[in-house]
């Protein structure tokens, strides 16, 4: 489990950078990743977009993303532009830690659950 | 005994209506508006019109109308010049509440009990309705607290027991909307009844592709794009623009609002750029985002006037409009209205 933080910079080149090193930890993680927008007071457009783009950078790899909204104001955006229904939205890193504990404990169980229904199946 | 009827509209209202007519007259009242009005129309009805009927009702022949502080209190001088004038018993009602409420039911109680205050209040608590003998006008403090008055005082409350939801609640405000598009008040959509539970004011376009789910009411000149969807429980208020794609659903968007496509609303009212979530109690600003802005009147007008089909058009929906009388001073932060 990975946690990011979500660029919320003054400096437009530090947001640049830290944006760019956001996309590529995504790029390259074979863990779920967790991405905290805690920093950011409010979600602006160019925020949106990146919240999108970290979305793009995990589709059609085994890699999960979920997202910290860190404040009700992000958490109404994120509604708002429907990524909850695509995505895991959290309200803190806590909750988005416990559900990813349970979603990887009932992946296990699931694994198992196949690899004995294999086992029986040719036996 | 002549009887006074004074309104309070809380919050520096937005007397753009008024300022068309007398623009002297409410320079005062040129300050910013707070997040909710209790001018904004509700399914297309201005409350401050069903509190003047109400009062038509009781025979007085005009009002005195005001903007005041967010909590709607009135001073003492104002109460004082309404002494002065020879009126001996003031009706105040301060626009925070929509009240189905009989007054002259309430003047009864008042003359019973021999109050020099009387005060309306539900189980909730103060509707804001007020009735002031000249005794207790002339006994004025420096700042009358109406609200305070009735129970400092030890005086009987006037109970009332029938509808009334608070207006500048959020929350009461969306129940309100409810209620009068499912018919569990006497407030009514204010618009053409087009199918079950769907009401549309004039010059409503709506694409061929969006969706309309009642009960739901769409206001005057304001336009739903294609694919956008609509209800259940919704008011869009007149002059507002949903874009393509978006879902408002449980809420209502205020007047002269644009929604961006592909949103989800849902549970909300949406002011402008501004949203506040009913369920979370948060207020987030849609414009930084791109999500939602206010459009200038000036645009939706342009707007109406270019894109909508007269089909869909209805001779109702307009906020009720209503005339002046003379005011005595333009420097007075108050309008005579005639009833």
């Amino acid at each position: 489990m990975t946690i990011l933080p979500f660029p919320c910079a003054m400096s437009s080149a530090l947001r640049r950078a830290q944006r760019k090193d956001l996309l590529s930890a995504l790029r390259v993680s074979g863990s779920p990743v967790i991405v905290d927008l805690s920093g950011c007071p409010a979600l602006n457009h160019e925020d949106i977009d990146l919240v999108l783009e970290c979305m793009a950078q995990v589709a059609g790899r085994d890699t999960q993303v979920l997202f910290v909204a860190g404040s009700g104001v992000n958490r109404v955006l994120l509604e708002v532009t429907r990524i909850p229904s695509l995505v895991p939205v959290f309200n803190s890193v806590k909750e988005a830690l416990a559900y990813s504990e349970t979603a990887a404990g009932s992946d296990t169980k699931d694994q198992r659950a196949s690899q004995s229904q294999r086992v029986w199946g040719a036996a | 005994m002549e009887l006074g009827a004074f309104v309070v509209v809380p919050g520096r209202e937005d007397f753009t209506a008024i300022h068309e007519v007398q623009p002297h007259v409410v320079a005062s009242f040129e300050n910013p508006r707070p997040l909710y009005s209790s001018r904004m129309p509700i399914v297309g009805n201005d409350v401050l019109q069903s509190w003047m009927d109400r009062i038509r009702k009781l025979g007085v022949q005009s009002l005195w109308l005001t903007s005041g502080r967010r909590d709607g209190t009135v001073t003492r001088s104002e109460l004082a010049g309404f002494a002065r004038q020879g009126v001996e018993r003031l009706l105040v009602i301060k626009l925070n509440s929509y009240a189905e409420m009989d007054l002259s039911d309430l003047l009864r109680f008042h003359c019973e009990s021999r109050n020099p205050v009387t005060e309306a209040q539900d189980a909730r608590g103060q509707l804001g309705v007020s009735l002031l003998d000249q005794l207790a006008l002339r006994a004025t403090e420096e700042k009358h607290e109406l609200s305070s008055a009735a129970t400092d005082c030890g005086r009987t409350p006037y109970q009332f027991s029938g509808y009334a939801k608070r207006i500048l609640a959020a929350r009461e405000r969306q129940e309100l909307v409810g209620d009068a598009l499912t018919g569990a008040c006497a407030m009514r959509p204010f618009g053409k009844q087009i199918s079950d539970q769907v009401w549309i004011g004039e010059g409503v376009s709506l694409a061929s592709s969006a969706r309309i789910v009642g009960p739901t009411y769409i206001g005057a000149r304001t336009i739903i794009r294609a694919g956008a969807t609509i209800g259940p429980y919704t008011s869009v208020e007149r002059d507002c623009v949903v874009d393509c794609g978006t879902t408002v659903e449980r809420s209502t968007v205020l007047p002269h609002t644009y929604l961006a496509p592909g949103l989800l609303i849902q549970d909300g009212v949406v002011d402008g750029g501004f949203l506040e979530h009913l369920g979370w109690g948060t207020v987030a600003d849609l414009q930084p985002a791109g999500l939602g802005s206010r459009i200038p009147r000036r645009e939706s007008r342009r707007q109406a006037s270019c894109e909508v089909p007269p089909d869909v058009s209805s001779p109702a929906d307009s906020v009720p409009a209503w005339n002046f009388g003379s005011s005595s001073a333009a420097s007075q932060p108050w309008l005579q209205v005639q009833l």
